[in-house]
């Protein structure tokens, strides 16, 4: 559906490109979670979908069409829920809709049919005559994505859609984005919660600094990591631990204890075994594959960024 | 604690640039336009108004009236026997008319002589300067009515000069108030103070529409809504016009409204009522649509020019105020020195009140009022291109 091939901009006086050879697709009937720090170029990459930023260099194309053929033809295609609640505060929930549809150009029955399938949709019946500013965090983000459904659009764009919101929200705006993808359309989603990611998100695009880092589904990331080993234990003089477990793979301290990358060819058993038999007694001991939220941090460095 | 939250008061105060500009420049340009504008209000330009003589009277107390007026207010305008177009329309101040029979009136110092002194002004003429012309005009025929008739009476009575005159008869009348009169002229509609303020606070009024257009147009850019109208398809034209078609009807209602005020509640009030007898429909409309499309397309340019709610709250009433100040609402213009009214010429402000004011109090047609709405509609235009360029930057 969507592809995009060697994006790259620059903003007017920047140092460096704010995205800079980015390729990946998204497909129809798929969640693909955009993950990446502040100043990664998710805003941008979103501002070339949105068609808010002209192509400098690479290609966005839909369905084989250059995105500014199919926006220029077809704008309401591709919907952007922003992470801003981006509608008149001042409306009521209706009045917002009944605004954004005529504005996707939608018109007379179709429009009031498509209002009342996406008030439906975001479960916004009740406060259909209620203005937006007197809602909650979790209904204002629930009118947010059921403003960027009107026009039926086959991609969208849902830029860090669960921020502020209560579980509950957050639980059923989930439900919601995964039920988009079950009824044909391409979603994309930004998120900082990576275990919303690992949630619903079907494929993984992680970008830094306006690079790519990785691309793949869920399996494929976190499949292929090594298993970490994180222990304490009493009962061994320290050099003597240190060289038992660097024969397993690689140590490191961490807090009360050590934390072990596995080598490919040792197991968590066999390494347990070892430390009781060099006279070990085991303290704890915890292992497992490395989490989203790990293998984020490992791929851009674990540094705070502005 | 008191003095950390001083200081936080004051490090925010100063990093508001533009409030810190509507704090401290906004009062200092009002200290110099309000001295400069108002300079002459103890000291009115009752002899620097431009104006004619019609001299109907070929007798030499006729000339000398003429030289004693030309003494004091400066030579007169060559202005011919069409002087009532130029007086209506503003360009000449007054016109002094003296009949045929002013010589005659004058020495015979009866009462039943008629108006032979007439001060005929701009319909806009200020109250003072109006009063002060006319006076003058009593006192200096008077004073040449006593000479007149003391001479009369020395001829008379063959007294050589330095004894006592005869008394002039007690019908002889020695104020020449009688003969002179001073009049607006005006086509339909009576000048009062109401007259000239509805225009005034119309206008600035209309312009006021800057405020809440930028307000809005920064809230929806800030929450995003202008850039999701953008990635729908809207156009960039739809949206300015989405913005500019309701306030054009919110300045036909003000509009509406004030002249309704002033023609129905500011008699209930005990004021004057505006007159709208005789003014040309269609002129003022022109009038209002010209200054409602130059106020919305300043309030575009505005609003697209700045970047926070903050400063949409200081620039557009600073803007309004300063236009209003130099444009002749605040301080009318006839008062204003000669170097304030050329500054005031460049106030759209300045162009809406000369149109209103020749439709109120002139009653100008159509002709009258299109070089005020062609500047306004100019201005309009200039403000209209600067809003969509500055716009289409903002959306994205």
């Amino acid at each position: 559906m969507l592809s995009i091939k060697e994006l790259t901009f620059r903003y007017p006086s920047a140092d460096k490109p704010a995205l800079e050879g980015a390729t990946f697709d998204a497909v129809r009937g798929e969640v693909l979670g955009l993950l990446g720090p502040n100043g990664a170029g998710k805003t941008t990459l979103i501002s070339h979908l949105s068609g808010l930023l002209p192509v400098q260099k690479g290609e966005i194309s839909i369905d084989g069409q250059q995105l500014a053929v199919v926006r220029r033809a077809a704008p309401a295609r591709i919907a952007v829920a922003p992470q801003e609640y981006a509608f008149y505060p001042m409306l009521t929930v209706n009045e917002n809709l009944e605004c954004f549809a005529s504005a996707g150009g939608l018109g007379g029955t179709r429009k009031q049919q498509r209002i009342a399938e996406c008030l439906a949709f975001a479960k916004l019946e009740r406060f259909a005559r209620t203005r937006a500013e007197r809602l909650s965090g979790g209904l204002k983000r629930r009118l947010n994505l059921a403003i960027a459904l009107l026009p039926e659009p086959e991609l969208i764009l849902l830029d860090e859609p669960t921020v502020g919101v209560d579980p509950q929200s957050r639980a059923f705006l989930l439900e919601a984005v995964k039920e988009l993808a079950r009824h044909g359309a391409a979603v994309i989603y930004t998120s900082h919660y990576m275990e919303e990611i690992e949630a619903i998100a079907d494929r993984v695009v992680i970008i830094d600094e306006g690079k790519l880092l990785c691309d793949g589904t869920l399996e494929e990331l976190l499949g292929s990591g090594a298993i970490k080993v994180h222990l304490g234990v009493d009962g061994m003089g320290a050099p003597t631990l240190s060289e038992l477990l660097a024969r397993f793979g690689v140590t490191k301290a961490a807090g009360e204890g050590w934390l072990l990358t596995l080598a490919e060819d040792k197991t968590p058993a066999s390494l347990l075994s070892a430390l009781e038999q060099a006279g070990g007694r085991i303290r704890f001991a915890e292992f497992g594959r490395s989490n989203l939220e790990q293998l984020f941090m490992s791929l851009t460095h674990h540094s705070l960024r502005d | 604690m008191l003095f950390a939250l001083i200081k936080k008061e004051l490090l925010a105060l100063i990093r508001d640039v533009h409030g810190l500009a509507a704090l401290f420049l906004m009062p200092l340009v009002f200290i110099i336009i309000m001295s400069l504008a108002l300079k002459d209000v103890y000291d009115p330009p009752v002899k620097t108004l431009p104006y004619a003589i019609e001299n109907r009277d070929s007798q030499p107390l006729a000339t000398t009236l003429v030289e004693e007026w030309k003494k004091r207010h400066g030579k007169p305008q060559q202005e011919g026997a069409n002087w009532q177009e130029s007086v209506q329309s503003g360009k000449l101040s007054y016109v002094l008319v003296i009949e045929k029979d002013f010589s005659d009136a004058l020495v015979s110092g009866k009462p039943d002589g008629g108006i032979q002194l007439r001060l005929v002004t701009d319909p806009g003429l200020e109250g003072g300067v109006f009063a002060a012309n006319k006076a003058e005009l009593v006192m200096i025929a008077s004073e040449m009515r006593a000479r007149a008739l003391l001479a009369k009476t020395r001829m008379m009575m063959g007294a050589p000069r330095g004894r006592h005159a005869a008394v002039p008869d007690a019908d002889t009348e020695v104020s020449a108030q009688e003969i002179v009169e001073a009049e607006r002229f005006a086509a339909g509609s009576r000048p009062s103070a109401v007259q000239q303020n509805v225009p005034a606070w119309l206008v600035f009024g209309m312009f006021f529409v800057v405020a809440s257009l930028s307000n809005l147009f920064i809230q929806e850019r800030q929450c995003g809504a202008l850039a999701r109208l953008a990635s729908l398809g809207v156009p960039v034209s739809i949206m300015i016009w989405s913005k500019a078609l309701p306030y054009l009807v919110i300045n036909g209602i003000q509009a509406a409204l004030m002249l309704a005020v002033g023609v129905w509640l500011m008699p209930l009030l005990g004021g004057d009522a505006l007159s709208l007898a005789g003014i040309h429909w269609g002129a003022l409309l022109i009038v209002l649509l010209a200054v409602s499309m130059a106020a919305i397309s300043l309030a575009l340019a505005l609003a697209s020019l700045v970047r926070t709610q903050a400063q949409a709250a200081t620039m557009g009433p600073v803007v309004n105020i300063l236009m209003a100040a130099i444009g002749g609402v605040m301080v009318p213009k006839f008062v204003m020195p000669e170097t304030m009214q050329r500054i005031a010429e460049f106030s759209p402000m300045s162009w809406g009140l000369e149109g209103m004011l020749a439709v109120l109090l002139r009653s100008s047609d159509i002709s009258g009022v299109m070089l005020p709405s062609a500047k306004l509609a100019g201005f309009a235009m200039l403000m209209m291109v600067v809003a969509v360029l500055l716009f289409r930057r903002r959306v994205s």
